[in-house]
C-alpha cells in the first residue's frame, strides 16, 4: 500500500538533515552579528578586568569564532543544549519544560483551525458568488486583518476583565486552592487555556479556508462532481463526500504555511498572555542575547517546520492517490 | 509592460493598434474587478486611507504635537495636576476641547494621530510588498523556467531553509543586528515574505514554459533572459499583483507586532506604536477610545489590501 518508495523517503530525510544542518549554521552567523552580548549584564562596574575574563572564560567566550562554531555543532548533534546564562539552568530542561506547553496550544489550535477552515472553505467554495458567500468571506477577511495582540486585548476585556469569566494570563492558578490532583489540573489548564486558543483560533482558521474555498470551487465543475449529481445523490452528499475530498489536498500542503503563521501568531499570543512556553521565550532571549536559548528554541521550531514538511508530503500521497514520489528516478 | 520595443512604425496609427487590445483588456479586467463589492470597498478604504497619507492636515482637527487644554504648540503653560489626573480624556466636542476620540495619557488628540500614521503603514506595506515581489518574482521565475536542474534545486533548498526558520523572531534577528529604523523593519519584513511568492510563481512558470508560444520564441532563437522577462513575466505579473497586495497587508500587521515586542521606529507616528503605549501605560481596559481606534485602522488597512488582492485573483483566474 506504501506509494512512497524507501529510496525518497531515504532521500528527504537526508536532504531535510542537511537542510536543518544549513538553518544551524545561519542561526550561529545572524545571532552573533547581533549587537551586544549577554554577558553586560553580568558585569558589574566594580570588576576587574580578570573577573571580567575569568566570566568570558565560564561562558566559552574566549574561544576564537570558528571554535565555537563546531562546538556548537558537534553538541546540538548529541544533543547537548548548553547552559542558559541568563536562567542559569541546563536549556535542555528548560526546552522540555516549555515544549509540552507549546505544543498543547499549537495543537489545540492547530486543530480546532483545521477543522473549522476547511468545512467553512468547502461551504463557501461551493456557493461561490452567493450573498451568503460574499458576507462571510469579506467578514473573515476582516478577522484575518486583525492584529493578534489586540484581538486578545479584546478578548481579555471582555471574558476576563467585564465579565470575569476566564484567566487572561499564565497556565496556572497562581496561589491555588485546591487540591492538586490530575483532574483539577487539566482543568486548571483548561480554564487558562481557553482565551488564548479562542484569540489564536479567531484569526488562525481563515488561512486553511483561503486555500480551501477556490479549490473546492474549482472542483466543482469537474465531471465526476456532475455525475454525483446525474446519479440523484444529494446535494450535500455530493459537496461533502465527492466534491470536499479532492478538495483538501492543497489544504494539507498549505498546513506547513499554516504551521508558519501559527508560530508567527503563538509568539504574540504566548506574550499577550504569559503562556510560559517557547514562544515567549524566544523572544526574551533574543533581546536578551542569551544565545544558548535562542539558538535550541530556533532549532527546535525549525525541526518541528521541517519535520512537517515531511509528514506533508506523506499525507499528500494518501490523499491523492495519482500523486506518486520517486517513482521513473 | 511592452513600450519600448523597437518597433520601426511610430505613426499614431500603429499606436492605437498597439493600445486599443491592452485598453480593452483592462476595460474587461475592470468589469470583472468591479464585480466584486469589496474589491470597490477596498479600493475606496484604500483611497481614504492614501488622502490621509497625502494630505493628513486637511482631516485631522489638530497637530501631532497639539496637547489636551493647551492646544496646539508652541506651549508655554503646563497642565495643572488636575487636567493631567483627566488625562486620558474620553471624547470630547468642545467641553473643555475638541478632540472627536479623545486623547492619550499625554494629551495628544487619537483621532489627528490615527490620520498622520496612516502614511506610515501605507509606506511600510507597499514597500514590503513591493520589496518582496521585486525578489519572490524574479527567483519563482528563473527557478520555474530551469525547472529540474541545479538552479531550481539551489533556489527550492533555500526556499525551505528560510520556511525553517520562524518568521518573527527572524525578523527580530534582523532589526536587531540592523537597528530598529522603518527601513530595516521594512528590509526584514520583505526578507521573511517572499517565499509563499516564489514558490506559485514558479509553479505558475513551471506550467507556462510548455506553451507553444515559449517554443517559437526559443525557435526565434530569443535568449533565456528574454524568454523569462518578455514571453513568461507578463503572464505572471497579474498573479504576482495579488501577492503584493497579500504581502502588504501581512507587512502591516507584522510592523504592528513588532511594536507590540517594543521594536519599532518610536520617532515616527504609527498605529502598531499607539497600540504599544496603551500597553507599556496601562491603560487596555480603561481607555476604549484609545484602544480601538488605532486597531480598526491597521484592520481595515489590511483588509482594504486583502479585498483588492483577493477581487484581482478572480481578474487573473481564467476558470469560471
Amino acid at each position: 500500500m506504501t506509494r512512497i518508495s524507501g529510496k525518497y523517503l531515504a532521500k528527504r530525510i537526508v536532504v531535510s538533515y542537511l537542510t536543518l544542518l544549513v538553518i544551524m549554521s545561519l542561526l550561529f552567523v545572524l545571532l552573533r552579528s547581533m549587537p551586544g552580548s549577554f554577558i553586560t549584564s553580568m558585569i558589574s562596574s566594580g570588576m576587574t578586568n580578570e573577573q571580567i575574563q575569568q566570566i568570558r572564560e565560564t561562558w566559552g567566550l574566549n574561544e576564537p569564532l570558528w571554535r565555537q562554531y563546531i562546538d556548537f555543532m558537534i553538541n546540538y548533534q548529541t544533543g547537548n543544549f548548553g547552559r542558559s546564562p541568563t536562567y542559569n539552568a541546563p536549556v535542555a530542561d528548560l526546552m522540555i519544560r516549555r515544549m509540552p506547553r507549546t505544543l498543547v496550544l499549537f495543537g489545540a489550535t492547530f486543530l480546532i483551525g483545521f477543522i473549522i477552515g476547511p468545512l467553512v472553505g468547502m461551504y463557501l467554495g461551493w456557493w461561490r458568488g452567493s450573498k451568503k458567500d460574499k458576507s462571510i468571506f469579506s467578514t473573515s477577511l476582516l478577522l484575518y486583518s486583525m492584529p493578534s495582540f489586540w484581538i486578545s486585548w479584546l478578548f481579555i476585556w471582555v471574558f476576563n476583565y467585564e465579565l470575569g469569566w476566564l484567566p487572561s494570563a499564565y497556565m496556572f492558578t497562581q496561589f491555588p486552592e485546591f487540591q492538586w490532583t490530575a483532574f483539577t489540573v487539566m482543568r486548571d489548564v483548561l480554564y487558562h487555556i481557553a482565551l488564548p486558543i479562542m484569540s489564536l483560533t479567531f484569526i488562525g482558521w481563515v488561512g486553511s479556508m483561503l486555500i480551501m474555498r477556490p479549490t473546492m470551487n474549482q472542483v466543482t465543475d469537474e465531471g465526476y462532481v456532475f455525475l454525483a449529481h446525474a446519479k440523484g445523490l444529494s446535494e450535500r452528499t455530493v459537496m461533502i463526500k465527492h466534491a470536499a475530498r479532492n478538495a483538501l489536498i492543497p489544504v494539507a500542503t498549505g498546513a506547513v504555511v499554516g504551521l508558519a503563521f501559527l508560530i508567527d501568531g503563538s509568539i504574540i499570543i504566548e506574550n499577550v498572555f504569559n503562556w510560559p512556553g517557547m514562544g515567549q521565550i524566544i523572544v526574551t532571549s533574543v533581546l536578551n542575547r542569551d544565545f544558548p536559548v535562542a539558538q535550541a528554541t530556533f532549532f527546535l521550531l525549525a525541526v518541528l517546520v521541517v519535520i512537517m514538511r515531511l509528514v506533508t508530503d506523506v499525507v499528500y500521497t494518501y490523499l491523492d492517490p495519482r500523486i506518486k514520489f520517486g517513482e521513473g528516478e | 509592460m511592452a513600450t519600448g520595443q523597437g518597433d520601426t512604425e511610430s505613426d499614431g496609427e500603429s499606436y492605437t493598434r498597439r493600445w486599443e487590445p491592452r485598453l480593452e483588456r483592462l476595460k474587461r479586467g475592470w468589469s470583472r474587478y468591479s464585480e466584486h463589492n469589496i474589491g470597490i470597498l477596498g479600493l475606496v478604504i484604500l483611497g481614504i486611507f492614501s488622502l490621509w497619507a497625502v494630505v493628513p492636515g486637511v482631516f485631522a482637527p489638530h497637530s501631532t504635537d497639539w496637547v489636551a487644554y493647551l492646544g496646539e504648540p508652541p506651549i508655554e503653560s503646563r497642565l495643572t495636576a488636575e487636567q493631567v489626573r483627566s488625562l486620558p480624556h474620553p471624547p470630547a466636542f468642545g467641553d473643555p476641547f475638541f478632540a472627536p476620540l479623545g486623547t492619550n495619557a499625554n494629551g495628544n488628540g487619537i483621532l489627528s494621530l490615527v490620520i498622520y500614521s496612516a502614511s506610515n503603514a501605507m509606506y511600510i506595506g507597499l514597500a514590503a510588498g513591493l520589496l518582496s515581489s521585486l525578489v519572490g518574482v524574479p527567483l519563482g521565475l528563473i527557478s520555474g523556467f530551469y525547472g529540474d536542474t541545479w538552479i531550481d534545486e539551489a533556489i527550492q533548498r533555500f526556499v525551505d531553509i528560510m520556511y525553517g526558520l520562524p518568521f518573527l523572531p527572524f525578523l527580530i534577528v534582523l532589526v536587531a543586528i540592523r537597528g530598529i529604523t522603518t527601513t530595516n523593519i521594512i528590509i526584514g519584513i520583505a526578507v521573511t515574505s517572499w517565499l509563499n511568492n516564489c514558490i506559485t510563481i514558479r509553479g505558475e512558470t513551471l506550467s507556462l514554459k510548455e506553451r507553444s508560444y515559449v517554443e517559437s520564441a526559443k525557435v526565434a532563437g530569443a535568449s533565456d533572459t528574454r524568454i523569462i522577462f518578455r514571453h513568461i513575466m507578463p503572464n505572471v505579473l497579474p498573479i504576482s499583483f495579488v501577492f503584493l497586495a497579500q504581502d502588504a497587508a501581512g507587512a502591516v500587521i507584522t510592523q504592528a507586532s513588532l511594536a507590540y515586542l517594543g521594536l519599532a521606529d518610536f520617532t515616527a507616528n504609527s498605529w502598531g506604536i499607539m497600540l504599544e503605549n496603551i500597553k507599556s501605560q496601562g491603560y487596555i481596559f480603561d481607555a476604549w477610545w484609545w484602544l480601538l481606534p488605532p486597531g480598526i485602522a491597521l484592520m481595515l488597512m489590511a483588509a482594504s489590501f486583502y479585498f483588492i488582492g483577493f477581487s484581482m485573483e478572480d481578474v487573473t483566474n481564467p476558470q469560471r
